[in-house]
């Protein structure tokens, strides 16, 4: 375990030093990233400015929301950057090597890579969590504080699980571009506002079939309290449930590998 | 004439060999428009803003959508990689203008959207009702019209800084940030702080979303109309001729270090 | 008792058949029909600790193949494989600790990291002692050079400092079993001799090694063993110099003749070999097992005055060609 925390740290480190062999590519990377949390907050001041809620939610819920979702979206470029080249990897063979090495395939496909624009996305969406947090009506206890961190661990166990479901596919979908996993990625950009707004059927998918609702509106309403707000706790249920999946959908998709013919 | 119709005709081809990949396209925008009809629903639903109900709004981000989609599948990586690859060495032999190239090709993608966007803004059109006269439907098309070529001078723009930078898509998402904010792609204008809004209406990115909208819901007429279009056309020049400049500085710096 | 063993290895891969164009993609994923092509079709090896075994075969004879199942990056179809005692696709990080892999057309290096970085990188997957590491790298480099391609980019490497690179990166670890497909592909000359030396040195050590190549000096100098396969099956496994007995009998003498005597009259002495040639350059191809090359020149001095002669060896390169052409049934 403590090697292939090892072995990961390691790679990503590689990964990262030579990014920032360009500097200006570094930095234009990370306010790209940023810029875009910008423009949704900008959003959400401009509304707020004319109305006192959407749907119920004041400002400060809904930016803590949003807060949650840019941190998380933050973690997968960041920390997960490679999942999205298995598609290539599996389409050209190049898997062949992570094959032959003694460490997880997964460890070795992850961390081959680096997007550094999570930075971005962590740092404005960490300040917009902390500022919605001293500007939101909560009773802290200390229970509250652990459970709300379990919650966001789940939070991003789920979100990264379906990243990696979604890319898995292309153990039975060939072709050398993630298109499932990018049209699933684009889908889970509206749960950054509050899942109350959108019809049933969509409430019902992000629920039941791709749990995005488990990734930002039930932790938040669990911790505003508000209705319905108890089934935020079953979150490191649903995240157990998406990494046994993730697991499994990889098993079986390697036992598929079959390389390249060179 | 002729090279340039054989590039279009060739990216026009090429969109439907990567039909999947502007499919996903479409999906994400899909996901967009969902995700604002539905949040502006919800923030209608208690009367209007700043001069929008909820029929407004929702001819407002149809338009915005269809400015967004437009010329999206022809992804500025292209343009970028070829000056990345060092192809522009090869482009530069051919006896054809290489800005008009690009624009040819760029142009071709639209013949596999413009049907796309007809066919989904007229659904839901037809399911939202709040038809416009004819008057402002023609001085929409008119607006929407430039919105192609004015697309393609961001893009042809920040690919060639592609000359001075190595990583593309920072700046492909600074691009699109940019033109989201000061097009009114994120929110209407109107609906910015006033610091923000009055550059905002007269920066070339309105033209690509606030421009055309207004004009469709009838908010600028007579001479209002003709003016946001005047800057429109104003703008389209402007660029596509400080694009020829930047690039032969481009191609100065090119040839000093060596290529 | 080999170390490496496997037993009617067989691996089948299905080719999807599609028609050509959308149409054709779209058909598919209604009447999903597929063809069975049978890479690898019941092969048997084993070899023994400190072997080293080339295995040759003409182009999509499966040779590749066989090595990935042999290191478990494929799944057989059917039949088992063992290598030091496990089976490689089911226990495969305790197969990767027994086995360095190079696949001379692709890269293990990270191609966007110095090669220092992606030795760092294999260092600590494979968890080497610094002590270790230091002196391999030592070693790698006397013999392969690979001091100065440490801080280059592996992308910006030409394909002789990859491949020393490579080969670097698949030993690292100081396998027990190598395998390597195709490492001199696309080397220059020089830079293959030092490919070979270096597996003649690995060999030397006691590794064990199976080579796959379409060079065939690869093989003469590092193998003392042979495997030819064609369309997944195994067509002859023995020694290299028992193969040359069997297949190849013909050994060619090449004679300047300095008297103008014809050839005709020569061959008309020697009856039982075969006599070619123009003018004075005469060529006499005979049985090894029937005449000596001793006796064919005393035979020829009969007729004839000499001026220069020489012996062709018969060369591993016209056996394999013949047993690919199908003209030897082994
Ligand atoms: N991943 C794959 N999918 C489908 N068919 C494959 C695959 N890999 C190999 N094949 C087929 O299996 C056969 C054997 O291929 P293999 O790569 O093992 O040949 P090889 O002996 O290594 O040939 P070469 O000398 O050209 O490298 C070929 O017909 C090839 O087309
Ligand atoms: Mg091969």
């Amino acid at each position: 375990m403590f090697r292939t925390m090892r072995i990961y740290r390691r790679s990503l480190g590689a990964h990262f030093r030579s990014l920032l062999e360009y500097e200006a590519d570094f930095w234009v990377l990370i306010v790209a990233g940023a810029m875009f949390n910008a423009l949704n907050l900008l959003f959400l001041s401009a509304v707020f400015a004319h109305v006192p809620a959407l749907n119920g939610w004041s400002y400060a819920e809904a930016v803590l929301l949003m807060g949650v979702w840019s941190v998380i979206g933050g973690l997968s470029p960041l920390f997960f950057e490679g999942v999205w080249r298995l598609s290539w990897m599996v389409n050209q063979g190049t898997l062949d090597y992570p094959l032959v090495r003694p460490a997880p395939v997964t460890v070795q496909v992850f961390s081959s890579g680096i997007g550094l624009h999570g930075v971005g996305d962590i740092v404005t969406g960490g300040a917009m969590l902390g500022w919605a947090l001293f500007h939101v009506d909560v009773d802290w206890t200390p229970l509250t504080v652990v459970i709300g961190l379990v919650l966001l661990a789940s939070a991003a166990t789920i979100h990264l699980s379906i990243i990696a479901i979604t890319n898995a596919a292309t153990f039975w979908i060939s072709g050398p571009h993630p298109f499932l996993a990018i049209a699933v990625h684009t889908f889970e950009d509206m749960i950054k506002y509050p899942l109350t707004i959108y019809g049933a059927g969509i409430r019902a998918v992000y629920t039941f079939v791709v749990p995005f609702a488990f990734v930002t509106f039930f932790p938040v309403s669990w911790l505003l309290d508000r209705s319905a707000g108890w089934v935020g706790l079953l979150g490191p249920l649903v995240a157990a449930y998406c990494v046994w999946l993730a697991r499994t959908v990889f098993r079986r998709g390697l036992r598929r590998y079959d390389s390249s013919g060179h | 004439m002729k090279p340039y119709l054989s590039m279009f005709l060739m990216s026009a081809r090429r969109t439907f060999a990567y039909r999947l990949s502007a499919l996903i396209g479409w999906l994400g925008g899909g996901a967009i428009l969902i995700s604002s009809l539905s949040v502006w629903h919800a923030l209608l639903g208690e009367g209007a803003i700043a001069g929008y109900d909820w029929p407004m709004m929702k001819a407002y981000l149809v338009v915005a959508w269809a400015a967004g989609s437009i010329g999206a599948s022809q992804g500025d990586w292209r343009m970028a990689d070829r000056i990345r690859e060092g192809h522009v060495a090869t482009d530069l032999t051919k006896p054809v203008d290489y800005q008009g190239s690009r624009f040819a090709e760029h142009a071709g993608g639209l013949a596999t959207e413009i049907p796309a966007i007809l066919i989904a803004a007229s659904a839901v059109i037809a399911f939202t009702g709040s038809i416009p006269g004819p008057a402002n439907v023609f001085l929409f098309l008119l607006s929407f019209a430039c919105v192609v070529p004015l697309k393609f001078c961001f893009t042809y723009l920040t690919a060639m800084l592609c000359f001075w930078t190595h990583n593309f898509m920072g700046i492909s998402w600074a691009k699109d940030a940019i033109i989201w904010l000061f097009s009114g792609g994120l929110i209407p204008l109107s609906m910015l702080p006033v610091w923000l809004s009055v550059p905002a209406s007269l920066l070339p990115f309105a033209g690509i979303t606030a421009t055309p909208a207004a004009l469709y819901l009838g908010q600028a007429t007579g001479a209002e109309a003709a003016r946001l279009l005047g800057l429109q056309v104003f703008w389209v020049l402007a660029l596509w001729f400080g694009a020829r400049l930047l690039w032969r500085g481009a191609l100065r710096a090119l040839t000093v270090h060596g290529g | 008792m080999g170390l490496v063993k496997a037993q009617s290895l067989t691996k089948v891969f299905r080719r999807p058949q599609k028609g050509p164009g959308l149409r054709g993609s779209v058909k598919h994923l209604f009447q999903r029909r597929f063809k069975d092509v049978p890479a690898v079709n019941g092969i048997d090896v084993s070899i023994e600790a400190g072997e080293a075994v080339a295995y040759v075969g003409p182009n999509g004879a499966g040779k590749s193949t066989t090595i990935k199942l042999l290191c478990g990056i494929l799944v057989p179809t059917s039949g088992s494989v063992e290598v030091a005692g496990v089976t490689p696709h089911v226990d495969r990080i305790a197969n990767a600790r027994n086995i360095g892999v190079l696949f001379g057309q692709r890269s293990q290096l990270w191609w966007d990291l110095p090669v220092r970085e992606s030795l760092g990188l294999l260092r600590d997957m494979y968890d080497l002692p610094k002590g270790f590491y230091q002196q391999r790298i030592e070693r790698l480099d006397e013999v392969l050079g690979i001091g100065e391609l440490m801080p280059v980019l592996a992308r910006k490497l030409s394909l002789g400092q990859r491949m020393r690179a490579d080969l670097a990166a698949a030993l690292l670890h100081q396998p027990r079993i190598v395998y390597l497909d195709e490492p001199t592909i696309g080397l220059d000359i020089a830079v293959k001799d030092k490919v070979r030396k270096f597996l003649r040195e690995l060999r030397a050590d006691g590794t064990t090694l199976m080579l796959t190549t379409h060079d065939l000096g690869d093989i003469e100098d590092v193998c003392e063993r042979i495997i030819i396969i064609d369309e997944g099956r195994k067509i002859f496994d023995g020694p290299l110099a028992q193969m040359k007995d069997s297949f190849a009998r013909t050994r060619r003498m090449h004679l300047h003749i300095t008297d103008g005597t014809p050839m005709d009259v020569i061959a008309k002495h020697l009856s039982t070999a075969d006599v070619s040639g123009e003018g004075s350059e005469v060529t006499i191809a005979f049985d090894r097992f029937a005449h000596t090359a001793g006796q064919i020149i005393a035979a020829v001095l009969q007729v004839a005055e000499v001026g220069e002669f020489h012996l062709d060896e018969p060369a591993i390169e016209d056996v394999v060609r013949k047993v690919y052409a199908g003209e030897l049934l082994v």
